[in-house]
């Protein structure tokens, strides 16, 4: 198999049913070299765009996984010709660096539908736990022309937080008996959240839940004069319950917000453009100051103080507008039998 | 790279009908700990699930646990699905109560390796180290 990223991405958008392996590859390729992402910006904006990308999370155990399933179920039976796909990031072991993703148990019933495409991902001690592979992994859905694409993380730390940049919007999911509820209901979750679902609506507690969480939530939105307070689901994720009225929610929003998500989406490309460009600048200034002498004589020069640091700077910048060769990434060997 | 990828992708499926999945598990966690990130896909799954989920995991190889007896069986399901999805090189190992007589043959089949309930943490660890740091990751 070719595993020049050009040929890959050639394959999976000429015909994605027929090229599932070209588009797992593609993704870890991308995961396992996250910098090679900037080989797929030439023609990106021309890629098709899935209509939503919806990030879930919520506390361990609260039902996340179960609600995928349910989600994919009648999503596919409204929509039996749209292109699903999810992305379940599971913890790295600090250990070991190994990881159990466990999500994918809960979502087997699709794992034949060619219409359903199901990534786990390992957060691989990635600061704030969302994987550095997602931003790949959700290009090539898109690009395999997936029109809704969930990604499910465990919400304990940071990683709500991350999810929010890169999904258009962000379910919260809650289930009663999951420790001190209030806790929960004053952590940094609750500002991520765009929708709120109580899941395990039929075990006790979850009227308590839903009636505590609609206080905080109110509260919250007029004393942040935020405007309407975010919408609260009950499910029963296990035996379906609420699921209609969850997807019909996140329709709703979906017809009603399509063009400001692309708008974002655009602005959010745009940034990682003007990232990476910046981050090859400064690798390429690195490694001239290093090389071309200016930097351990300047830098000693600078001390005795017969140049300064904006001198510096300025010897430096010229010397690359001159045009040094561009810097060499130094891929390591892509090979594979 | 020809030492065994750091972070290298195991898909562990349970096949057929018994509900037994201590095994599995119990491979799954020794994997981890050995720094492999590993996919577990629950009990009771088709031949076909679990290839498909291996491919879509893009999964350097696929464990199968197994403890009802149709292993020669199954077993066969798998690899020959692979092949026609032209997905051979993920090698296929397994393990379960599996009778001595029938490793030879499963060997043939094209399984890369099979445990048994004497089979150590080491020794699988040692085995399934081997078999990856031949194949070379992207
Ligand atoms: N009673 C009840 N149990 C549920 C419901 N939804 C999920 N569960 C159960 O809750 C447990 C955890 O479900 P998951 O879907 O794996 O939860 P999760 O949030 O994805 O868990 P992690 O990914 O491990 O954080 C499972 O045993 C589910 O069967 C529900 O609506 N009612
Ligand atoms: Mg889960």
């Amino acid at each position: 198999m070719n595993e020049d990223i050009v040929h890959l991405v050639c394959d999976v958008r000429q015909n994605p049913a027929e090229n599932t392996r070209a588009a797992a590859r593609l993704m870890s390729l991308l995961e396992n070299h996250p910098a090679r992402i900037t080989e797929l910006y030439a023609g990106l904006a021309d890629w098709p765009e899935p209509l939503m990308v919806l990030g879930i999370t919520g506390p361990p155990g609260a039902g996340k996984s179960t609600l995928v399933d349910q989600l994919i179920e009648l999503y596919r039976k409204r929509h039996p010709l749209r292109r699903l796909g999810v992305i379940a990031v599971d913890p790295s072991s600090h250990a070991s660096k190994g990881s159990v993703m466990g999500d994918r148990v809960r979502m087997m019933r699709h794992a034949t539908d060619p219409h359903v495409f199901v990534r786990s991902l390992a957060a691989r001690g990635h600061l704030g736990g969302l994987a550095l592979g997602v931003r790949g992994v959700l290009r090539v859905m898109g690009l395999m022309q997936c029109e809704l694409i969930l990604i499910e993380t465990v919400g304990v730390g940071q990683s709500e937080m991350e999810v929010a940049e890169f999904a258009d919007m962000v379910a919260i999911v809650l289930a009663p008996g999951q420790g001190d509820g209030i806790q929960l209901l004053k952590s940094g979750l609750m500002e991520t959240g765009d929708v709120f679902v109580v899941n395990k609506a039929d075990r006790d507690g979850a009227n308590q839940l839903q009636s505590q969480l609609l206080t905080t939530l109110n509260l919250r939105a007029s004393v942040a004069d935020a405007g309407a307070p975010p919408p609260v689901c009950m499910t029963s994720a296990l035996g379906g319950d609420g699921m209609d009225g969850f997807l019909d929610l996140l329709e709703d929003h979906c017809a009603r917000s399509a063009d400001q998500w692309l708008t974002q989406r655009k602005q959010r490309f745009e940034q990682e453009v003007e990232q990476a460009v910046l981050q090859e600048a400064h690798r390429r200034l690195a490694d001239m100051l290093r090389t071309s002498g200016i930097g351990s004589e300047g830098i000693t020069r600078v001390l005795r103080g017969e140049t300064t640091v904006n001198e510096l700077a300025t010897v430096l910048l010229q010397l690359g507008a001159r045009g040094k060769p561009p810097y060499n990434e130094g891929h390591v060997d892509e090979r594979r039998p | 790279m020809t030492t065994a990828h750091p972070r290298a992708r195991i898909l562990i499926g349970k096949p057929g009908l018994d509900g037994h999945d201590r095994g599995a598990k119990y491979i799954v966690h020794i994997l981890r700990d050995a720094g492999y990130e590993v996919v577990y896909t629950g009990i009771r799954r088709s031949p076909e699930q679990i290839v498909e989920a291996a491919i879509q995991e893009d999964v350097a190889a696929i464990g199968l646990s197994l403890l009802s007896g149709a292993h020669n069986e199954l077993f066969r399901q798998v690899i020959d699905l692979l092949k026609a999805r032209g997905a051979e090189d993920i090698l296929v190992f397994g393990g379960g109560i599996i009778p001595a007589s029938d490793i030879p043959g499963l060997h043939e089949m094209g399984m890369a390796a099979v445990f048994t309930p004497g089979s150590s943490a080491k020794e699988i660890i040692a085995t399934v180290d081997r078999l990856l740091s031949v194949r070379q990751e992207v």
